[in-house]
Formats: structure tokens, sequence, C-alpha cells
């Protein structure tokens, strides 16, 4: 057996920015995952009939689930960028340590900005 | 067979395939709607109705279904090492996720057939 002590304080741990990215990809991947049903439900009023579609642009208004669409655009837009670095990491773009960073930190500006845009153009 | 399905080298490409799909229709979808103007009823109605747009979507559901099993599935056997549990929750997963996509499949069919 192994009995060398295991040290895991979460807040403790100082992941690097590549490790944030990572762990967020993670994240938002099952919270993307958990919202798949719901997606489907929200497909169906938009299509069955006129009255459903509007009964779904008064729930999507509502600030409690605005809330909810907000942490749902942030799993999509860090899925979908986080996803493409991953996907240059394979063909070896950015592999090298300096190049892993300031990819992962591009990942977040580039998301940022997305964010806003895209929430500017949903809410405004 | 092996008791994980889709073990190895085939899940990996699968996902960065379905990955790459995905990324595509994202895209397509998002300038597709937001160059069609004014969000209605009807104009939704006709972009989901279109032949071209049915279809990109019915693969769309498609490659999320093995995208979301395959995610679902690594984290589920990094995290989870009871084995009981382990096929406990990866049938869970399965079938919230066929469940899903033959409903979705409803909703896209039915738009051909009426």
């Amino acid at each position: 057996m192994n009995s060398r002590p295991v040290y895991l304080n979460l807040l403790k741990i100082r992941l690097p920015i590549t490790g944030i990215v990572s762990i967020a990809h993670r994240i938002s991947g099952v919270l993307l995952f958990l919202a798949i049903p719901f997606a489907v439900y929200l497909l169906d009023l938009s299509i069955e009939s006129e009255q459903s579609f509007a009964r779904l642009i008064e729930l999507l208004q509502q600030p409690s689930l605005v809330v909810l669409q907000m942490i749902l655009l942030w799993s999509l837009v860090h899925h979908l960028i986080a996803g493409i670095r991953f996907l240059l990491i394979d063909a070896e773009v950015g592999i090298e340590l300096a190049g892993a960073r300031s990819g992962a930190w591009l990942v977040f500006i580039t998301e940022a900005l997305v964010i806003l845009l895209v929430s500017g153009w949903l809410f405004i | 067979m092996s008791l994980y399905v889709l073990e190895g080298l085939r899940p990996w490409v699968i996902q960065r395939v379905s990955a790459v799909y995905i990324v595509l229709f994202c895209l397509y979808t998002f300038f597709s709607l937001l160059s069609a103007g004014q969000f209605s009823y009807e104009s939704w109605k006709d972009w989901l109705y279109h032949p071209f747009n049915t279809t990109v979507t019915g693969v769309f559901i498609i490659a999320l279904l093995f995208h979301a099993w395959i995610g679902m599935r690594d984290i589920v056997l990094d995290y989870v090492k009871n084995i009981m549990l382990r096929i406990f929750i990866l049938a869970m997963l399965m079938g919230v996720l066929i469940g899903s996509a033959l409903w979705a499949f409803r909703i896209l069919l039915l738009s051909v057939v009426s």
C-alpha cells in the first residue's frame, strides 16, 4: 500500500494559466452536456407554433434565466475557443512553453471579446 | 469486445473530427441567422425547414452525440474508479444523449413531413 501523504488543498494549488484553460474546458464541457436536453426542449418550443415561439422569447427574457444564459454563453465560447487551441496543439502549433502560455492568454482575451460582442448583440 | 466501447485512437480521432464540424456548424448558423435580419417565427421556420439547413443540423446532432459521449466518458473514466458506479453513470449519460438526439431528430423530421 502506498502510504505517502496526499496533500490536496485546492485553494493552495496554483494552477498555471495553461492549466486553468484546460480545467475550464472540462467544466464548460460538462455544463454544455447538462444543457443539451434543455436546448432540445427550447428547439421544440421554437418550432412547434407561433404561440410556443412567443412563449420561448418570453421565457428567455426572464431575469433569472439571463444569468443561466450568460453561464452557458461563457461555456460555449470558452469550449469553442479553448478547443480550437487544443486542435492547434495537436497540429504542433504552440507546444513550446512560451507559445503555450501566450496561447492560453490569447484564449481568454478572444473569449472576453467574443462574449462582449455576442451579449451586446443579444441583449441590446 | 472491450468493456469500454470506443477505446484508444479511434475516439481520439472522432472527438477531433466532430469538434471541427461543430465549430464550422456554429459559425455557419450564427452568421447565417445574423444575415437573415429580423428574427421572427416565420424566418426561423424558413431557415430550419430549408433542406440544406435541416441536413447540416441533422449531421450536427450526430456529431454532438459522439462528441459529448466521448468527452463525458473520458471524465467518468478519470474520476470514477468503482466499476459498478462507472457502468451505472455511463449508462445514464448514454440514455440522456440518445434520448435528446432522438427528440431532436423527431423535431427535424416533423419539419420535413409537414
